[in-house]
């Protein structure tokens, strides 16, 4: 489970720095933000457009900017290359199906460009739970 | 050989509650007149491809407008209006739309009006509906609060890129990619006026116990929506449909809150359909 969920950080990580639209876009895209998965949560660090790590169950008190909580079956539904009407997005998610967007939505709004396209990359490489 | 399109633009000054608004529209076609309105914060590019397809512009005279403070067309040119804070009512949009198809002198119009503009069509099929030959609001409901926020125009954010996200997760993922980025193209060069057509949609906009109102005799009213579009759900414009005797309701499958933009081959089937339904009605 460990080896596999840090073979999907990897993967994520490599996803991010290779996207065009990340890449076009992110010139100051820096803030940190955690994926809760229910069975295991991603805290993701970003800087300046790059991945600065990529922690699997982070620690109680590790601090974030903003955080997304759903049930594992909600991240799998939003991680299909078509997901199904209402898991297709965080707004979507969050207004129609049970995804919770918690912590300084100021940061994410502030992000939303860069966080909506690495978001969507859970599509190509699926989530660890 | 360059590729001309048959598509014109002009300009008319038409005065709605004494204010003067310089209006620019998109047309083609020949045939009754359909008034395509597009959704809030964007402009007519939205009905790029109907306007150019000739199944339709065979048949119907397509005229797409940009509502005053949007694409070409300025804000009030007889008001200080940069004094004031924008906020769309649902009486002045009803007046904009009929001051603008008196101006061109439209012989009942069909009107077809997407999300804020679907909603004011409700509002157009109750206050006025001898005016119309029939009326397709698309993505509406008879109330859809909650979208009046400040996160639209916030100065510690990029209101251009948060507007357009926001307006990216309402389509469907399966869209081609270049028809939802010139979606989103269309909001990020509006953000600025996406919270004062908000103050319509949810704020002033509430037809709630007043749908029965509406004489489908008068002027047939079919309401279509995608079943991406979260903003409002398939559930949400049919039973708002459900509540207007003789309304038809249609979802729109694989398509979310902009059809004719984000996937038009989608929406063509959908609307001839709709067009077929009102004439069907029409001649009975």
């Amino acid at each position: 489970m460990a080896q596999e969920a840090a073979a999907w950080a990897e993967k994520f990580r490599r996803a991010t720095e290779s996207d065009p639209i990340i890449q076009c876009y992110a010139k100051y895209y820096t803030c940190d933000f955690l994926l809760d998965m229910e069975a295991l949560r991603v805290g993701v660090q970003m800087r300046d457009g790059q991945v600065h790590n990529i922690e699997i169950n982070p620690a109680p008190l590790e601090p974030h900017h903003f955080s997304l909580h759903a049930p594992a079956e909600t991240w799998r539904k939003m991680s299909q290359k078509h997901p199904p009407p209402f898991f297709h997005g965080i707004w979507a998610a969050s207004v129609r199906e049970d995804l919770r967007i918690e912590g300084n939505i100021t940061v994410l709004m502030q992000n939303l460009r860069n966080f909506t396209a690495q978001f969507e990359l859970l599509r190509q490489t699926g989530v660890p739970v | 050989m360059a590729k001309i399109s048959p598509v014109i633009g002009r300009y008319v000054t038409i005065d709605v509650d004494d204010l003067e608004y310089r209006v620019f529209w998109l047309e083609n076609g020949d045939g009754p007149p359909l008034v395509c309105h597009h959704t809030a914060a964007t402009h007519n590019h939205q009905w790029r491809h109907l306007l150019e397809d000739e199944d339709f512009t065979s048949r119907y005279r397509i005229i797409a407008y940009d509502m005053a403070r949007h694409g070409k067309s300025d804000p009030p040119r007889n008001a200080e209006w940069w004094k004031e804070d924008y906020r769309l009512t649902a009486d002045h949009f009803v007046n904009f739309v009929t001051a603008f198809c008196d101006a061109l002198e439209l012989d009942q119009p069909t009107f077809l009006g997407s999300s804020f503009s679907g909603c004011v069509a409700l509002h157009l099929a109750l206050r006025c509906p001898e005016r119309f030959r029939a009326i397709i609001p698309l993505q509406a409901a008879d109330y859809a609060p909650g979208w009046w926020l400040d996160w639209w125009r916030h100065p510690h954010t990029n209101g251009a890129q948060v507007c357009s996200s926001g307006v990216w997760d309402m389509m469907a993922p399966m869209s081609p990619d270049d028809e939802r980025w010139l979606t989103l193209w269309y909001h990020m060069q509006g953000a600025e006026v996406l919270k004062g057509d908000l103050h319509f949609y949810s704020m002033d906009h509430d037809l709630r116990g007043r749908l029965h109102e509406i004489d489908t005799a008068k002027c047939p009213l079919v309401m279509m929506t995608g079943s991406y579009d979260f903003l409002t759900p398939p559930e949400v414009t049919r039973a708002t449909a459900e509540q207007v005797e003789g309304c038809e309701f249609i979802e729109m499958k694989n398509l979310g809150h902009f059809p004719m933009s984000e996937n038009y081959p989608l929406f063509k089937p959908y609307l001839a359909q709709a067009l077929e339904i009102i004439d069907r009605k029409l001649a009975t």
